[in-house]
């Protein structure tokens, strides 16, 4: 914190010493406490993405290389070309700090920010899905209470707008207690001529300047740059920084304008999120090339006497700022009039290209349109932590439980668990599209109303595989988070990710940032997939054990299933079909659940990814799914690929007799062989008579497979093979244990 | 006789447009979405009030509705024997606006829920179930997070055929295993004393589409069928 004088004031930013003499270096007059704050906000990382945007570079041109690219990153969500005149906007972004310490608002407004942001790409919103992080629920209240209040407040905001929650994942480690993460995505769906009419910038001088929504308070006030900074003790103090909802003036905002969009009479239109109205007035005016004139009394306020410093900086929630054509202006207002929201024309463009602020006579704020989005860019030093060459090496400990008491801790494990509780309290099912609900399939499968057409669309990340290797750990995602809507019967079309990360400063938190872009990067240009978009979070570290997050770097995936045929869910169909492992197991146990689980250790070899291997094992399952070969699939996650077929077992109450003696040929020792999670694999069901074809086209693309056994209707899964004896799982016993760990927890 | 039905939009109303879907596109009848201080019965053959959180919920489930002019006008068309569905928060509006017997409370769990249930058919002799058949089990989802319904009045519902839907498992049979919120006596749907106002927890317009059930089912069309018999037949 810098402590800055101007005149008799005094004010605590976040600004550095250098930032601040650029400033004063920049600016033809001494800057105004207001002006100052706008910098401190609009300038912080959360906004300027200072320390990131060095290596996010990576990540650029998508709308270059790829034709269906319409929007990429820089843009509030990224737009992709569906085909039929369709198009979808999608953006994921983080709410981490304002809900680890007010954890219902905090989701919530979480919620209502990323609304806003695929609202500002002129289409509908039509699904919400919510990865998030905590320490572990066991013997821990505190856990708890993020949690449930978490889910709650997704839950409350998402279901009251109408907008399903069809997906999301959640990992619980002991990283996470102090300093959650709750990332929120959003997908729209609207016609390319939707997008094309979408309003942007503000772009011509004279056009009216209408704020709408909810009134401007002193909540939310440098909840920004307390995004930006480490959490505290002190953090607490921090919670009139954390806004408030309000889903019911959302919904309306989303109708209200949709339709005041349609009338062609919204030229620009921004939401205002992070910074407030500085924020949106100045990326609305910079971006645009023009200035504007606002009347800061126009503004309506929550209570009387706020100052320029906060209504300029205020995080309010549920406002939106629209640019309007001088004679669409009253169509305009009779919009916002018959939805009851509150509204004022707070000002006009100009070509000043510069922005100015009038309290009554007093320009109170003047400074040029851009400046306050044209922070210095941060080279950030990195460097790898030399506690991982111990970790890596760490040897797997010798066990004294059966296989079948691993995999009954396993399966009960938080991070394996049933997550129905979650998913239970999300209205999935709104807006009638939802066609592969949660928990039928590794992802949410949504239809195209008239079109024989579905988006499929999941979000993951393995923190514990990203802290042993984050280059291999981010490429591991993309191929965990790929394969979910693969398993599903999609083609993986386009990326965004949301990067959760500790303290840039730290030259060891950077390496983690650094190493997982250059992951993402690599493998989303060989195997083709444009990165849209992304938001990045700094700072996720906690002050009270003085340790930063395990790496998360979240990614979501959208992909197209072409006709309703074509979907493929989890549940095994039929018993006597067989029962096949696609790809390689290896010996990679690193960060592994079974470790975490059994041995109580994070370290080891973590999984690595070859990207020509991932490709043909694509190509491979694209062949099967064009013959109609594959009945069910599921990819397989954490815990192994024994989790992966109970999981396949549950819904129909069958079973499977599995001979893994095929695999034990394979140089690995039992545990390797059935807890390692080694990525880009899948276990498919198919008819037995379809073997010999699915062989011969897999030694082709030159993929392992492996005829596991079968599906059976005694409701067991039985495995031979291993010189320690068969092992037996009872399915109705495995299904209590997977089903009963949450509620266990979480119910008094 | 062609048919037009008023789906009313209040603030916050969000199936508004899944309704306006299956009626449109499943049940291929007119239908209009009409905001709820625009709305005129007489122009109307049918008006369903869909699901959502109108007025946000704010204060109590469906109460603000409840004194929104549209309701005068629902009243109105019941006087001339046209019927009114309510359907989730449209039924929390009509028992607010005591067009409905009985209450919807939070759910036992206190928690939102959001799940495809069964409901066991009790009465058939009304204008949205006319066409089931009593003791049918119907596939439909739920997703509320005050459902629970009570009322004083249960030996008077029952005496007066009003209960019309219960939670049941697949087989039928009622009890509290297949109840999610806790309603009384698992009662998910009730009607008035005239039967062509009727007000269900659970979600039709879900449940009218063969691809979004889990069971391949599309029990939801059978209300439509029933009000379209109604509307043409006057039969109950």
């Amino acid at each position: 914190m810098t402590k800055v004088k101007v005149g008799k004031d005094e004010l605590e930013v976040d600004l550095t010493e250098d930032e601040i003499k650029y400033i004063n270096a920049n600016l033809e007059h001494q800057p105004s406490i207001t002006e100052l704050g706008m910098f401190d906000v609009m300038w912080s990382e959360h906004c300027s993405y200072k320390s990131s945007r060095p290596k996010l570079k990576l990540f650029e041109d998508a709308e270059k290389k790829y034709d269906y690219v319409l929007a990429g990153p820089g843009q509030d969500a990224g737009v992709i070309d569906i085909g039929d005149g369709y198009c979808l906007a999608f953006r994921i972004e983080s709410h981490n700090h304002p809900s680890a310490i007010e954890p219902y608002h905090g989701a919530a407004t979480g919620i209502g920010g990323i609304i806003r942001d695929i609202l500002c790409m002129g289409v509908r919103p039509i699904a919400l899905l919510d990865p998030l992080r905590f320490g572990p629920l066991k013997d821990d209240p505190h856990s708890q209470w993020l949690f449930k209040y978490v889910v709650k407040g997704i839950a409350d905001y998402g279901n009251c707008t109408g907008i399903p929650t069809i997906g999301g994942e959640v990992e619980f480690d002991k990283s996470f207690r102090n300093n959650c993460l709750v990332n929120v995505a959003c997908i729209g769906l609207g016609t390319i001529e939707d997008f094309e009419h979408a309003p942007s910038r503000a772009y011509n001088p004279g056009d009216y300047i209408v704020l709408m929504g909810g009134s401007t308070g002193r909540d939310g006030i440098h909840g920004v740059t307390f995004a930006s900074r480490t959490l505290t003790e002190q953090s607490e103090e921090d919670r009139p920084a954390v806004q408030i909802g309000d889903p019911f003036t959302k919904k309306l905002i989303i109708e209200a304008t949709l339709e005041a969009i349609d009338t062609g009479y919204v030229r620009g239109l921004k939401d205002l999120g992070g910074g407030g109205l500085s924020c949106a007035l100045s990326e609305l005016t910079g971006d645009g090339g023009t200035g504007a004139k606002v009347d800061m009394k126009k503004i309506f306020t929550r209570e009387p006497g706020m100052n320029s410093f906060e209504i300029m900086l205020s995080e309010s929630q549920e406002r939106m700022a629209f640019i309007v054509k001088p004679d669409g202006l009253d169509e305009i207002l009779r919009i916002f009039r018959k939805y009851e929201m509150a509204h004022a024309v707070i000002g006009r463009t100009d070509d000043s290209k510069v922005l100015k602020v009038y309290d009554d006579e007093n320009l109170v704020v003047s400074l040029p349109a851009t400046a306050l989005s044209e922070s210095p860019m941060k080279e950030r030093e990195e460097k790898r932590p030399e506690y991982l060459d111990g970790l890596i090496t760490q040897q797997t400990p010798q066990t004294n439980l059966s296989h079948k008491e691993i995999l009954y801790k396993l399966i009960a494990s938080e991070n394996i668990c049933n997550k129905e509780w979650i998913y239970r309290q999300y209205d999935h099912e709104v807006g009638i599209r939802s066609v592969v609900k949660c928990g039928r399939g590794d992802s949410g499968v949504l239809r195209i109303m008239d079109e024989d057409k579905f988006i499929a669309t999941s979000v993951g990340s393995n923190s514990k595989h990203c802290y042993l290797d984050p280059y291999n750990g981010a490429k591991g995602n993309l191929v965990e988070v790929c394969g979910n809507i693969i398993s599903n019967g999609a083609k993986p079309m386009a990326m965004v990710n949301c990067c959760n990360f500790g303290n840039p400063e730290k030259p060891e938190s950077y390496w983690y940032f650094s190493k997982s872009v250059e992951g993402m990067a690599d493998f989303c240009k060989a195997l083709r997939i444009p990165v849209v978009g992304g938001n990045v979070s700094f700072y996720n570290e906690d002050e009270v054990t003085k340790t930063a997050i395990k790496p998360t770097p979240q990614i979501m995936i959208v992909g197209l299933i072409e006709g309703e045929e074509n979907i493929i869910t989890m549940p095994f169909k039929e018993p006597g079909n067989a029962i096949v492992l696609i790809g390689e197991t290896k010996a990679e146990l690193g960060g592994s659940e079974y470790h975490s689980v059994i041995h109580n250790i994070e370290g080891g070899n973590p999984p690595k990814v070859d990207e020509e291997r991932v490709k043909s094992t694509w190509e491979l399952l694209e062949t099967l799914y064009k013959k109609k070969m594959v009945k069910a699939n599921h990819d397989i996650n954490k815990g192994g690929f024994i989790i992966t077929i109970a999981e396949m077992c549950f819904e129909t109450q069958y079973g499977a007799a599995l001979d893994l003696d095929i695999l034990t040929k394979e140089n690995l020792n039992e545990f390797e062989l059935l807890y390692s999670e080694s990525v880009g694999r899948f276990i498919i069901e198919v008819d037995p008579k379809n073997l010999e074809e699915i062989q011969s086209l897999a030694n082709k693309l030159e993929v392992p497979i492996y005829r596991l056994g079968h599906i059976t209707s005694e409701p067991k899964i039985k495995i031979a093979g291993f010189s320690s004896g068969e092992i037996i799982l009872n399915i109705k016993e495995i299904k209590e244990k997977y089903d009963s760990t949450i509620p266990n927890l979480m119910e008094i | 006789m062609s048919i037009k039905v008023a789906v009313i939009q209040f603030p916050g109303s969000n199936c508004d447009l899944d309704t306006l879907h299956v009626l449109n596109e499943v049940m291929n009848i007119e239908a209009e979405l009409i905001w709820h201080n625009e709305f005129v019965g007489s122009k109307f053959d049918a008006a369903i009030l869909p699901g959502g959180f109108s007025f946000g919920d704010y204060l109590r489930s469906g109460i603000i509705a409840a004194h929104s002019p549209a309701i005068e006008e629902a009243k109105k068309m019941l006087k001339d024997d046209k019927p009114i569905l309510g359907i989730c928060n449209g039924f929390q509006i009509l028992t607010e606006a005591q067009l409905l017997p009985g209450a919807l409370l939070k759910n036992d769990s206190l928690k939102f829920i959001c799940k495809w249930v069964h409901i066991r058919v009790e009465n058939t002799h009304t204008a949205f179930t006319n066409q089931m058949k009593e003791g049918q089990v119907l596939d439909i989802p739920v997703a509320h997070g005050e459902g629970r319904y009570f009322t004083d009045k249960l030996t008077e519902l029952k005496e007066n055929k009003q209960i019309i839907f219960r939670y049941s498992d697949p087989q039928g049979s009622v009890g509290d295993a297949s109840n999610p919120n806790g309603s009384l006596d698992n009662i998910a749907g009730v009607c008035d004393l005239e039967r062509k106002c009727l007000g269900l927890m659970p979600h039709p317009e879900r449940a009218s589409e063969m691809i979004l059930s889990p069971n391949k089912t599309t029990h939801g069309i059978k209300f439509f069928q029933s009000m379209i018999h109604f509307i043409t037949s006057g039969e109950i």
